[in-house]
């Protein structure tokens, strides 16, 4: 029981359990539901999902901002102590990128649903995958 | 003779193929092309004692690729094929190349086409490796798709099922070479010969089968044998001489350097099919019989005198094949030299069917009857080439159906002699219908008009129906050239002589056969003309029937339903298993190529990437 | 001197900032701005490719040594994808189409300098990151003709390309969270002995289909058909030919280096197996031909995963083979068949009305069979022997079945071709001129190869022989830390 209780009130744990819930409801939404909006949010949830289990890689209990305080003090020694006790900053650098990356990909997103609601008036997938074969179909046989 | 004469060879060909091209349309061209054929043959043969000899004519073209020099070289054998190829190209350019061509409109394409083949044919003649084999092969079945798919519509329908074939050949061709070439790291025949053994034994009998599918689908081997008949017979008389001819030897000619130079034949003694059922050898040799047996009693059925002849052609490339394996001097020697004689009688009689159907505007056996006496040259052309079809004496295909006959019976495979037998009397019951039905009986009242062909086409088909007579006559001329390939490949030798050959028991000796019937025949006829003869010359439309004048119009010949009694006897066997098989094939692909495509054109699409996902990492877990 | 190389990525980026600037001055001719800059990354390659020679080098972005900084990392490979990409990107321009957007422009030198920044990156995060500038431009410009057909299809292939990507990214997390590393030759060092257990297996996994998304790996290529039917013919080629390489290139990279276990070559050899058999018989069904090519171009990226799943030298040499072929060739294709887009069957006599592109249309796909002497006959032959070097025969003989089927639609649609009945005069097509340049070009480049051939043989097996030697990529990236530590820090 001990041991339990420590898991769950490890950090670490709940971070876990939240990254992975986020991406299974993102990637159940993007999978199952038919409406396009949702399928953008889904996609929302799931890059924040694998952005907090990637921003969790550098995390560590207990250690401090990754800013070298003593600027003037460039000895090597000093910035390999100094980093024991950092959080890793890489991930955090990672993350704001993907996640800059991620808010580009789904305002793209949303720009299409928006066009394609213009043409079609509707935003169900399955409607709308047919509606791309008739229009292919169209326009092989109307050509002359 | 410079030893590079094979450049000159090559070089007739581009100009061949160039001035096809250029100006395959223009009148005189098929004139001009024709010398051209010859002027290659010639060139090949007088350098021919260099072949006989054993040497070599190399070719100055060569490259390497992955340490493997491919060249060019042509031997005794490849010669003599190349000299086949060019008889057949040349007189069947001659053919066409007066008043027919005026009434064919793609003529350049099928000058060119011809050149096309010819020159891939040489190619595949002179190869010296089984890269070099490769290449021309798939050039060869390339430009014989384009020949064969010359005249659109059904010849367009053939032609496709042909290339279908010739990729399934191709495949397994590459098959074998990539396992010869894993074993022996090497493509050359001397090397894989040399380090054939290297190889596990069920190695090298998946290779040997591979490489019989492979070629052996060019010659319509057995269970392949459904695309040759249409993809020959509905194409433009010059193309289906030129095809019956040769186009599917060269099928033979990979086979025969492949099994008896690069293989051996005693290798394939030792091989056993799995379970020790049957000896390779026996068993390629039943697969000959049945390649023989099996299409001569499909020609019986066929009601067009070209389809009749092409499912021919199919059934005597089984009586080489079986020649040849039969690993007697005697059959080696009368397989390669039936290659010749089936080319010439076989040229012979497709030009003589055509000059019919050139003239009548059809080659239906139904709606024929009686033009030998409008149509004299093309009717002794083609009793020449149905006595040589049919093997029998005087004609040169008796001589090497007898030494085949001679070699299975030394040989001590009487079961396979007795399937050879079968196979011919198929032949000779076939032939006698395709004369009967096209030359013989009733004169249709349609055909009253009719007229021999012009010079241009009777001319080649008298050289063609000439050479079938003089080689049987001396078979030596051509035994002589088959000797020294077999002695080139190292296999025994057969001890011949200009009238024939010798053997153990005996010898066959042509000029003594044929001169004896010759003379029994003019006493015969001295007899018949001058010791009196009460014959009345008549119209071919006096006929009487039961006192009863018979008006022209009036059917009394029967044509249709040739052979009732005896196909009634056999038409139970006529399964059309393989018939059944290819189309269960096309639609088990159709069925599979339906369901890929379904599989792409799914709304929810993403949900195999999840799944993918899913079950990989469940497979992680496992692992 | 291969410092220089960083140009390649930064100018298309610079160009791409700036091109709407220089457009308002210049108008239509800023177009020509853009090939001028890929004739110079075409100079600036040629040129470094002999300072290249024979090792590999790096090039420190920012002046950190790996692992800890950026690097681009140059060798032969690399160096040969970039130049084969800059040829096509140059070829398929579309300055000669008149009244181009801007914004095309833009979003092609946005997606130019994703593909350069893939091919040359070091490390697994900046390849990410080169990815998805990639894919967000290849989304642009996939939307590109505007009507709501092409819209739906970018939707859809945006989608499923955001959803490998975030694999990917995940992949990267796990990787990242036990390594601490994303330096591909760090991670070389570790991943292969260190992380040989679940999770290791979990990443590469993450990782081949993410990127696989783009390879056309096969069962997340299923935007593939859709969007090549209905983009712009030129992105379609693009996509076709240079991007689905890259993907390829970096699947690779990764199975080379990181991955190197035979669980993870069987994976791949799996799905390309089966990418090849249902590519073509999908192609086989196919009644456009667009569509027709998408599913060939699906069995063929799935020949070339097959060759790089030996992960011997023969078969990262076959697999260079297939894949620098069929980046020449599929593009050829395309631009053919984005003149004939219509039903297969409306096809007929097509020969009669542009014979000069019914005859290259049938050299391109004669060589996409594997026709000998043709290209693709030798890049297929040298699959089949590292094929058989591994002794895959059930894979091999299902290689040669699928080249059967491939015979058979193929001969289909040249029988259609040169058909002599014609189709009424209305549906004509008539395909020549300028439209068959880049055509021309392409075929002329695969022809002229072929004189070339031994030469180009030895030369990729030596790039084979430069990638397989993973000693050689560590020791380059890391070799270097001690000399410009040293003096940096």
């Amino acid at each position: 029981m001990m041991i339990w209780d420590d898991i769950f009130l490890e950090v670490d744990f709940w971070i876990n359990i939240v990254s992975i819930a986020l991406i299974v409801i993102g990637i159940y939404g993007i999978v199952f539901s038919q409406h396009l909006l949702r399928m953008v949010f889904g996609l929302g949830l799931l890059e924040a999902g694998v952005n907090i289990l990637l921003v969790k890689a550098g995390y560590q209990k207990e250690a401090i901002a990754p800013i070298v305080t003593q600027a003037s003090d460039t000895m090597m020694s000093n910035i390999l102590a100094a980093t024991a006790q950092m959080v890793d900053p890489v991930p955090q650098a990672m993350v704001l990128t993907a996640i800059v990356i991620a808010a580009g990909v789904q305002a793209l997103a949303l720009s299409l649903v928006i066009r394609i609601y213009k043409k079609y008036g509707t935003l169900d997938s399955h409607v709308l995958f047919l509606a791309m074969e008739r229009d292919r179909h169209l326009s092989l046989n109307q050509k002359d | 003779m410079s030893v590079l004469d094979l450049d000159h060879v090559f070089f007739l060909l581009i100009v061949n193929i160039g001035i096809a091209v250029l100006w395959g349309n223009r009148p005189f061209v098929g004139k001009i092309l024709t010398l051209l054929y010859i002027l290659e043959g010639l060139s090949i043969l007088t350098s021919y004692h260099v072949l006989l000899s054993g040497a070599v004519l190399s070719s100055s073209l060569t490259f390497t690729v992955m340490q493997q020099t491919v060249q060019w070289q042509l031997g005794v054998s490849g010669g003599f094929f190349a000299l086949i190829t060019f008889m057949a190209a040349g007189l069947a350019t001659w053919f066409s190349s007066g008043v027919w061509a005026r009434s064919y409109a793609p003529i350049r394409l099928l000058h060119s086409y011809m050149a096309l083949n010819v020159a891939a044919m040489l190619l595949l003649l002179a190869s010296n490796d089984f890269l070099g084999l490769f290449i021309a092969w798939e050039l060869v079945s390339l430009v014989s798709f384009l020949i064969i798919a010359i005249n659109g519509g059904r010849s367009a329908k053939a032609a496709y099922s042909y290339i279908l074939y010739a990729f399934l050949g191709a495949m397994a061709i590459l098959l074998a070479l990539i396992i010869i070439w894993n074993a022996t790291n090497s493509f050359s025949y001397v090397e894989v010969r040399h380090h054939w053994s290297t190889m596990s034994v069920n190695r090298q009998l998946i290779v040997v089968l591979l490489l019989i599918t492979g070629f052996g689908i060019k010659m319509a081997i057995l269970p392949f044998h459904r695309w040759q008949a249409p993809a020959y017979a509905y194409v433009p008389a010059p193309v289906a001489a030129f095809l019956g001819a040769i186009s599917s030897r060269m099928g033979l000619f990979a086979l025969f350097i492949v099994l008896l130079q690069v293989v051996g034949i005693d290798v394939i003694q030792t091989l056993w099919l799995p379970f020790e059922i049957i000896n390779m050898q026996t068993f390629l040799l039943w697969l000959a019989a049945l390649t023989l047996i099996i299409p001569t009693f499909i020609a019986l059925r066929q009601t067009d005198a070209r389809l009749l002849l092409a499912w021919h052609g199919i059934g005597q490339g089984g009586f080489m094949l079986l020649g040849i394996l039969s690993a007697n001097a005697l059959g080696t020697a009368g397989g390669i030299m039936h290659v010749f004689n089936h080319a010439s009688y076989q040229a012979a009689l497709f030009f003589a069917v055509f000059s019919v159907s050139y003239r009548t505007g059809t080659a239906d056996l139904d709606r024929l009857g009686g033009l030998v006496t409008r149509m004299p040259i093309s009717f002794t052309v083609m009793l020449v080439g149905i006595i040589g079809l049919a093997g029998l004496p005087p004609m040169n295909g008796f001589v090497s159906k007898w030494l085949i006959y001679k070699a299975l019976l030394d040989e001590g495979m009487p079961l396979l002699f007795l399937a050879a037998v079968i196979g011919t009397l198929g032949t000779i019951l076939s032939v006698y219908k395709l004369i009967h039905n096209t030359f013989l009986g009733q004169l249709r009242l349609e055909h009253e008009n009719i007229k021999e062909v012009p010079w241009s086409m009777s001319i080649p088909m008298m050289i063609l129906a000439s050479i079938v007579f003089i080689t049987g006559y001396f078979p030596g001329l051509l035994l002589e050239s088959i000797a020294a390939m077999q002695s080139t490949l190292g296999i025994s030798v057969v001890d011949y002589h200009l009238g024939g050959v010798n053997t153990g028991k005996g010898n066959l000796n042509m000029i003594v056969v044929v001169s004896t019937m010759l003379m029994a025949i003019g006493m015969g006829a001295l007899i018949f003309f001058v010791l009196g003869n009460p014959r009345k010359q008549v119209t071919q439309w006096d006929n009487y029937a039961g006192g009863h004048f018979l008006t022209s119009d009036m059917r009394y010949q029967y044509s249709h339903n040739f052979y009732p009694g005896l196909m009634r006897v056999i038409s139970p066997l006529y399964r059309n298993t393989i018939f059944w098989l290819e189309s269960a094939i096309v639609s088990t692909v159709q069925f599979m190529a339906h369901i890929s495509y379904a599989l792409f054109m799914q709304a929810n699409y993403l949900l195999y990437l999840i799944l993918l996902v899913v079950i990989s990492l469940l497979w992680v877990l496992a692992v | 001197m291969q410092d220089s190389l960083i140009l390649l990525v930064v100018l298309p980026l610079l160009l791409a900032f700036l091109l709407p600037v220089i457009a308002r001055y210049l108008g239509n001719l800023s177009g020509l701005t853009g090939s001028l800059l890929l004739l110079f990354n075409i100079l600036l390659l040629a040129n470094a490719w002999n300072s290249v020679g024979y090792s590999p080098k790096v090039i420190l972005l920012g002046g950190f040594a790996a692992p800890l900084g950026i690097v681009f990392y140059i060798d032969k490979l690399n160096m040969l994808f970039a130049i084969l990409t800059t040829i096509i990107a140059l070829l398929l321009w579309p300055c000669r189409t008149h009244n181009t957007d801007v914004r095309e422009y833009v979003l092609w030198l946005l997606l130019l300098a994703g593909c350069y920044g893939v091919i040359l990156s070091g490390d697994l995060f900046n390849i990410y990151v080169f990815y998805e500038l990639l894919a967000v431009a290849s989304y642009g410009l996939v939307t590109l003709p505007a009507t709501g057909a092409s819209y739906i299809a970018g939707f859809r292939y945006l989608m499923i390309s955001a959803l490998g990507s975030a694999f990917a990214l995940l992949g990267i997390a796990l990787i990242y969270s036990f390594t601490g590393s994303v330096n591909i030759a760090h991670l070389a060092q570790i991943i292969p002995d260190h992380l040989h257990h679940i999770w290791g297996y979990s990443a590469a996994l993450l990782l081949i289909i993410g990127f696989g998304v783009k390879a056309e790996l096969f069962p997340v290529n299923f935007w593939v058909a859709e969007v090549y039917s209905h983009a712009d013919k030129r992105v379609t080629a693009l996509l076709a030919g240079v991007v689905s390489k890259i993907a390829v290139l970096i699947i690779l990279r990764f199975i080379i280096l990181l991955f190197p276990w035979q669980d993870i070559f069987n994976f791949l050899l799996l799905l390309g197996i089966i990418g090849v058999i249902v590519g073509e018989f999908a192609a086989f069904y196919a009644q456009d031909l667009l569509r027709l090519l998408a599913f060939s171009s699906i069995a063929q990226s799935g020949l070339v995963i097959i060759a790089f799943a030996c992960a011997t030298e023969a078969g990262i040499m076959a697999g260079i083979a297939l894949a620098i072929h069929h980046l020449l060739l599929k593009p050829a294709l395309f631009l053919l068949a984005s003149h004939c887009d219509r039903s297969i069957n409306d096809l007929a006599g097509l020969a009669k009305s542009s014979p000069w592109a019914s005859a290259l249309f049938v050299i391109l796909a004669l060589s996409l069979l594997g026709v000998p002497p043709l290209p693709g006959f030798w890049a297929k032959l040298l699959l089949l022997q590292s094929l058989m070097a591994e002794q895959y025969l059930l894979l091999l003989v299902l290689v040669l079945l699928a080249t059967i089927v491939e015979a058979a639609y193929l001969f289909r649609l040249f029988m259609l071709f040169y058909q002599r009945q014609e189709m009424p005069e209305q549906k004509r097509i008539t395909i020549q001129g300028q439209e068959l340049y880049p055509v021309i070009t392409l075929s002329g480049i695969l022809l002229l190869g072929l004189f070339f051939l031994p030469l180009f043989m030895d030369s990729l097996r030596e790039i084979a022989m430069q990638t397989s030697n993973i000693e050689a990529y560590i020791n380059t990236v890391l070799g270097k830390v001690q000399h410009i530590g040293e003096g940096n820090i």
